[in-house]
């Protein structure tokens, strides 16, 4: 069994149901084919980086599960039909995982998940926090380090960029 | 030691040793989800910078250059970037 990694843009404009629906076909395609779905990271929407079907945005979903090849044909074949779905790339993230260390991992994906359900108070009062320090996007998606750290790592990430440009 | 640190020679001009920034810092991750990261490692054109401009060592230009392609395929980097003027 292989382990991997994939990321489809969905259209922008598409109602929640049929989004839903959509994650449910996907779900159900891998359940056919005896892949073991790890995790389902949903993006949202994003400013794409080119027009993809004359269309400027696009809600993106990350897929990770374990499986076989012919499970990623079957999934993209059916990415391919659907007309919701602008584009999607595979990624092959391990060769040769067992089918019991991949059920450990869906297990303990789950048990965060829950855990972070558990906890999200905390969460939100530290992004208030970040919030207030730096109102770029910066202290959205770090909303979980401390602002001091949070600095430091702006100013190394500025520094090189700089340099490359000379 | 440095190349042309000699001096005296013709090689009067040298650089600053450039470092590479992944192997410097491990926790640095190379990843095509991390478009931000990327950036910095691309052109306002969206082309890739060498790695002699940059000083990234061989094995993680390699890696990087993988991230950055697979970050165009799925639009999260521009293949053909606008300049800034």
């Amino acid at each position: 069994m292989k382990k991997y990694e994939t990321v489809f843009i969905s259209d922008p404009d598409m109602s929640d149901q049929a989004r839903e629906e959509l994650l449910e076909r996907v779900k159900g395609i891998i359940d056919r084919e005896k892949g073991i779905l790890l995790n389902i990271d949903d993006w949202g929407l994003k400013k794409l980086s080119y027009e993809i079907k004359k269309k400027l945005r696009g809600y993106y979903v990350c897929l990770t599960y374990g499986g076989t090849g012919a499970l990623v044909t079957e999934l993209e074949r059916n990415f391919r039909l659907s007309d919701f779905i602008m584009k999607f790339m595979t990624i092959l993230i391990t060769e040769d995982v067992t089918e019991e260390s991949l059920k450990q991992e869906a297990e303990q994906a789950k048990e965060a998940a829950q855990e972070e359900e558990a906890a999200p108070q905390e969460a939100v009062a530290e992004k208030d926090q970040g919030d207030a320090e730096e109102k770029n996007e910066k202290a959205d998606e770090n909303a979980d380090d401390q602002g001091d750290a949070k600095e430091t790592e702006a100013e190394l990430t500025s520094e090189p960029a700089e340099e490359s440009k000379e | 030691m440095y190349k042309g640190q000699r001096g005296g020679g013709k090689n009067r001009f040298y650089q600053r040793r450039k470092i590479c920034r992944f192997c410097v810092d491990s926790t640095m991750e190379l990843d095509y989800k991390n478009p931000k990261a990327l950036k910095q490692f691309i052109t306002e054109r969206g082309k890739i910078i060498p790695r002699r401009i940059t000083g990234t060592c061989a094995k993680h230009q390699r890696k990087l250059t993988v991230a950055i392609k697979q970050a165009r395929q799925i639009a999260l980097l521009p293949f053909v970037g606008r300049p800034l003027n």
